[in-house]
């Protein structure tokens, strides 16, 4: 289908910047979530011995790991665009609840400090935003004709998560903020790689 | 002697525990390990082991890397892909890496005997160390003018290994820099981009410059890049540019020492120059420099003339005579009330109200504010010959003018008529000797009622008809009468005003009766004056005042002011009596040579007397 060009002359580079500027916002975003989510993984570290390698003890497996996300870097350029941009969605949507009981269990507990408790709570707002700004992204390049229409607003996460729903309940804290720290940085970087694949002059 | 030996024994103990800690803290075999796994690239990772040092490890190949991957419930140990048994080191190319995935390594030694650590386990994201960045180089930016510090700016490549382009690596730097010899590193902030500004470097010493890099989000640091070397020659200052800057220095300071110099020597005209002074605000009407200096007569001036008036008009009066005198000269000089009057008429004509003259114009130009004491406004319908004397006796007179006098002898058969004085002195074309002052003080005060008059005026007067008396030499007998100090002066019933009004002009009809000589005042009696030494008690004789007389008394010259003694019981101002005074009428000397021994000295007195 066609883009409605917002260019008066059919130029592609100039199609592209507006978009280029949105990838750049939501990846300046999704950095800033990586930074704090690593924030806070560091200061939970602190109420445990430090593991060499920041593994620590993850007893359990995330609650996220029922989405499959490409682990590599062939794979996620081999992966469809739709896909990835839909996967992406999918992690922010499935930290929406998690996050939010993570803050309210966070702003309970005495021993956290305030910055802390703050930490968790902008945290969570800005899983909020970024899946907004991802959202953005994604009518941007469905109106550009870049990928297809396929890719839609997947929901409540509960359409997700369907058995796993209730899993990250289980999941202690400090097991919720590795998981969400890895996950963070998997959307980081699969918006990088997106913007490449679909704008790569522009900053790459 | 039983604790000492205790305390050595349980020593000896503690020692050889301690021993034996050590021993085997230090001595005990160290199982083999992982020492690092690391990744360069986000794509490969590798890891090396030790064997520790556990013995009967006869072949390293003895040692088997066995890994896992987390990703699901049901993984299992596989073994490393990729051995590189020389370095101790297990490769994990890209098809067997997986990120965001927990690995967990192990080593197994002979005999399945598994050394496995909780530590080991790890993401790979969580052991990236770049590569550091490649083909180093600087530019020189920017010198400071004078030439000691500059500005260099680095640039460089991304790590090959590292992949930026496709964004799956994004990587940050970090330079650091320090002199040649110098041992501690400076460093700067990370930054993503590949180019970095280092500011202040001084001239003539080297630099060392290196580069790290590591991954955004991420702790841990690659490794160095390679040093390069930044140095800038010292570059000689131009000498012009020294010169000037010396010059300009020099100058400037001993401009502000010049300035100070003329500031603090208190040179006023230079300081008006340099530092002009700021305008104070300047109060209308009154001059505060006028205050302090004393000028009394500018001060007055404003405060009666120029300025807003207010204070009381009589202090004027100590400065303001001349004017008086001169405004009141009836001559074509002064245009009185606007008007150029005609030689005709006088001031006293004005005064008096006659005909057309009104008395109020006069007063109104000379003095701003009205005063009751200057009864300086006679009523025009003052009709009384008496009145009309009155007031032309109280005129001010006028000492220098001659001609504005008239003369006794001429005036005298013309006495008959009533406004001889000033018709006479129409007739002459000058104006009328009765340039009396307009207001006069009181000398004295008779008993009678009469009031008796400053002298000054008639002073003037006399003077003058003498001048005119020795000019035209006719006189012969007269002379001698007109050189008695003639002083007429009004005698006024005192109505307690001090002034003379209508009313008590009209009362000077009684003919002199205890004018003494010697008292030294005045008198002016209605009678129309004759400088024949007539009976003066004629009061049909013409109204004016002939100061010189034969009728006058002898009088002593009087003061313009004397101090009020006391009230007498007809409320009159008894005044300060001059001293008696010798006789003056038959003395051919100037009458005005008469001793005067009162209070207060005319000018005129004093000039006479004094010459």
């Amino acid at each position: 289908m066609k883009a409605a060009s917002i260019c008066p002359n059919d130029q592609t580079g100039c199609h592209l910047l507006p978009l280029a500027n949105l990838f750049d916002r939501v990846i300046q975003h999704s950095a800033r979530m990586h930074g704090i989510s690593d924030d806070l993984h560091s200061e939970f570290e602190l109420y445990f011995l430090p593991s060499k390698n920041q593994i620590g003890r993850v007893s359990r497996n995330c609650h996220t790991s029922t989405i499959l996300t490409p682990n590599g870097k062939e794979n996620a350029q081999r992966i469809a665009r739709e896909e990835l941009a839909e996967i992406i969605l999918k992690l922010l949507v499935a930290w929406r609840d998690p996050l939010w009981h993570f803050h309210q269990s966070m702003s309970q507990h005495d021993e956290f400090t305030n910055f802390s408790s703050n930490k968790s709570l902008e945290m969570s707002d800005m899983v909020h935003e970024l899946r907004k700004g991802v959202l953005k992204v994604v009518e941007k390049m469905q109106m550009l004709g870049i990928i297809s229409n396929s890719v839609g607003d997947t929901g409540s996460p509960e359409a997700l998560l369907t058995s796993d729903s209730a899993e990250w309940r289980f999941m202690k804290d400090y097991d919720l903020l590795y998981c969400f720290r890895r996950d963070s940085n998997k959307i980081q970087n699969y918006l990088k790689i997106l913007k490449c694949r679909i704008v790569p002059k522009h900053g790459c | 002697m039983i604790g000492l030996l205790c305390c050595a024994s349980l020593l000896f103990l503690l020692t050889s525990l301690f021993i034996g800690c050590f021993k085997l803290l230090i001595l005990a075999p160290v199982e083999p390990h992982f020492t690092e796994c690391m990744s360069r690239d986000l794509e490969t990772f590798r890891c090396w082991w030790s064997p520790g040092t556990f013995h009967n490890l006869s072949s390293p190949e003895e040692l088997r890397v066995f890994y896992l991957k987390r990703n699901s419930p049901s993984s299992e140990w596989k073994e490393c892909p990729e051995y590189s048994h020389l370095n101790r080191e297990c490769f994990f190319d890209a098809n067997h890496t997986s990120i965001w995935i927990p690995y967990c390594l192990q080593l197994r030694g002979q005999n399945n005997i598994t050394y496995f650590n909780e530590d080991d386990c790890f993401s790979v994201e969580n052991i990236v160390r770049p590569d550091p960045p490649v083909s180093l180089n600087w530019t020189l930016l920017i010198v400071s003018p004078s030439g000691l510090s500059y500005d260099v700016m680095v640039s460089w490549e991304p790590p090959p290994s590292a992949d930026v382009s496709t964004g799956w690596m994004r990587i940050e730097y970090e330079i650091q820099y320090r002199e040649r010899n110098a041992t501690t590193w400076e460093a700067l902030e990370t930054q993503p981009h590949t180019q970095q500004t280092i500011y202040g470097l001084q001239a003539g010493t080297e630099y060392e410059v290196h580069i790290r890099t590591k991954m955004k989000g991420f702790p841990k640091f690659g490794d160095f890049s390679d040093s390069i070397f930044v140095k800038v020659t010292e570059i000689p200052l131009r000498e012009s540019a020294v010169l000037l800057t010396l010059v300009l220095t020099f100058g400037v300071a001993g401009i502000l020492i010049l300035i100070m110099l003329i500031v603090v020597s208190h040179q006023q005209r230079l300081m008006m120059i340099l530092l002009p002074p700021v305008p104070a605000p300047k109060i209308k009407g009154i001059d505060s420099e006028l205050l302090k200096k004393g000028k009394l007569e500018e001060l007055d001036f404003i405060l009666n003339g120029g300025g807003l008036g207010g204070l009381p008009t009589y202090i004027s009066d100590y400065y303001q005579d001349e004017p008086w005198v001169e405004f009141i000269e009836v001559d074509e000089e002064d245009a009185d009330c606007g008007e150029k009057e005609d030689q005709k008429s006088s001031d006293t004509q004005r005064l008096l109200g006659l005909p057309q003259r009104s008395v109020g114009c006069f007063s109104a130009d000379s003095h701003p504010d009205d005063d009751s004491g200057r009864a300086s406004c006679y009523d025009t319908d003052l009709s009384e010959q008496d009145t009309h004397l009155l007031a032309a006796s109280l005129l001010p007179g006028q000492p220098e003018d001659e001609e504005a006098f008239l003369h006794p002898d001429e005036k005298a058969p013309a006495s008959e008529t009533n406004k001889s004085p000033l018709i006479q002195t129409e007739s002459e074309g000058k104006p009328t000797w009765i340039n009396t002052d307009l207001y006069a003080q009181v000398s004295n005060v008779m008993p009678s009622g009469g009031v008796v008059l400053s002298p000054g005026q008639q002073l003037r007067i006399q003077e003058n008809t003498e001048k005119e008396s020795q000019k035209k030499g006719t006189l012969g007998e007269d002379t001698s009468k007109l050189n008695k100090p003639q002083f007429q002066l009004l005698v006024v019933d005192p109505d307690g005003s001090g002034y003379t009004s209508e009313i008590t002009a009209r009362q000077i009809s009684t003919p002199p009766s205890s004018l003494v000589p010697g008292e030294g005042y005045q008198t002016i009696y209605p009678q129309p004056m004759e400088t024949k030494p007539a009976a003066p008690s004629e009061p049909n004789q013409s109204p004016y005042i002939l100061p010189d007389s034969p009728q006058t008394r002898l009088f002593a010259p009087v003061a313009d002011y004397t101090v009020v003694q006391e009230l007498d019981t007809h409320q009159s101002l008894l005044l300060n009596l001059p001293t008696q005074q010798p006789p003056p009428p038959c003395l051919p000397q100037h009458p005005l040579k008469a001793p005067v021994a009162i209070g207060y000295v005319t000018p005129d007195l004093l000039g006479n007397l004094s010459s």
